[in-house]
């Protein structure tokens, strides 16, 4: 039972860990595109925000998943 | 660990008292009991509960309450955490906050003088924001109709959030149950406000994007019906994380404050104006935080609820 506690306890961590990684991108390039739009249209920033955050909201509910599942796998070896 | 945590706020004490009185006889003196140790002090302190304490599968209600209180058989699991405690003051905060605009409000316009001032402003700023930029920029000019749903979100996880920031309090929006509820009362909401608009055949419709080919239509019927469950879910859990996470943090960077003064080495000069700093930093972070979580979380009610109304478009 140990292994299967200290197993899932890495597969919990590295659920989150790997799942992290494609959403993390996707928001450098949300922010970084943002950014770039914002500088050649300042008139349109506060549009741009909003349209912005509503994206963050999409690619962050991926990483988030990975965040449930690795309680869920915590809780497999407990 | 998960020996003391079992144990009401009086054994708590105690144990701590334990520790001091070993102290000087080094019996485990490693890092790992001794931040142990530090985290009950902090818990009896009540400035910070221990940190798996959340994560257990059924919280003892922290020091702040002693024992959880048992409304009969029905709601016999119901326990006061630190967290849900505190989301009491900020509800009452948020209802003298806006009571006090409100009587301001009333005297400025009875002495026809139309310039905000105060707490009137301050108030007349949240509710612009929330109004304007919110639910009108998302949904259009009959967003305004959805203000009162979605400022009461807003609002509500503005309060806690900020609250939170105060060193003994705690963010009520830090623990899974407060934010999950509000995850499901919005995804009850905007279905809701969909099924009223188009008719639930209309709305189920929708879930289908025209144009699909025949075969296709179960397996996006189906994908749209697991995207639609994972709404709540998703907020709720973004919530949680971020409030949760960053309170973490601060308790990390305390107990290395708390370790380095204990037992105070060259290392330990090093670690502790470093984390102190650190303390700093992470508080004006968490405020900056608070405050784009709450327009996050109602932004996103904006949406979920506007996607609901135009259904029938696509």
């Amino acid at each position: 039972m140990e292994v299967i506690g200290s197993i899932s306890a890495l597969g919990a961590g590295l659920a989150f860990g790997l799942g992290a990684i494609g959403p993390a991108i996707g928001i450098g390039m949300i922010g970084g595109k943002t950014i770039e739009s914002m500088a050649r249209q300042p008139e349109m920033a506060g549009r741009l925000q909003t349209t912005m955050f509503i994206a963050l909201g999409m690619a962050e509910a991926i990483a988030l998943l990975g965040f449930v599942l690795a309680f869920i796998l915590q809780g497999v070896g407990a | 660990m998960s020996g003391t945590t079992a144990e009401p706020a009086e054994g708590e004490v105690t144990a701590t008292e334990e520790v001091e009185g070993h102290g000087g006889e080094e019996q485990e003196y490693t890092l790992s009991s001794r931040i142990e140790h530090l985290n009950h002090e902090l818990s009896v302190l009540a400035l910070w509960g221990p940190l798996e304490e959340q994560q257990a599968e059924h919280a003892e209600p922290m020091s702040v309450v002693s024992s959880s209180w048992n409304l009969g058989s029905l709601a016999s699991n119901f326990t006061l955490t630190n967290y849900t405690f505190w989301m009491m003051p900020a509800v009452l905060l948020l209802v003298l906050f806006f009571m006090a605009a409100r009587s301001a409000a009333k005297v400025s316009l009875a002495k026809a003088d139309y310039v905000p001032k105060g707490i009137l402003n301050v108030a007349e700023a949240g509710v612009d924001l929330v109004r304007g930029n919110i639910c009108t920029d998302v949904m259009g000019p009959e967003g305004a109709k959805y203000f009162p749903f979605v400022g009461t979100v807003f609002f509500f996880v503005l309060f806690n959030n900020l609250l939170g920031n105060i060193p003994p309090a705690l963010p009520g929006t830090g623990t899974l149950g407060t934010t999950f509820l509000w995850g499901i009362i919005v995804f009850v909401v905007y279905n809701g406000i969909g099924i009223k608009k188009n008719g639930l055949g209309r709305y189920m419709k929708s879930f289908i994007p025209s144009g699909t080919p025949g075969a296709m239509k179960p397996l996006i019927f189906l994908l749209e019906i697991v995207s639609h469950f994972l709404r709540p879910i998703t907020l709720g859990i973004r919530l949680y994380a971020n409030m949760y996470a960053g309170h973490i943090m601060l308790g990390v960077f305390a107990i290395f404050c708390a370790v380095a003064i204990k037992n105070f080495t060259p290392v330990g000069a090093v670690v502790l104006p470093l984390s102190f700093l650190m303390q700093v930093v992470l508080r004006a972070f968490e405020l900056f935080v608070a405050v784009l979580q709450a327009y996050i979380f109602s932004i996103l009610t904006a949406v979920y609820i506007n996607g609901a109304l135009h259904a029938a478009e696509h």
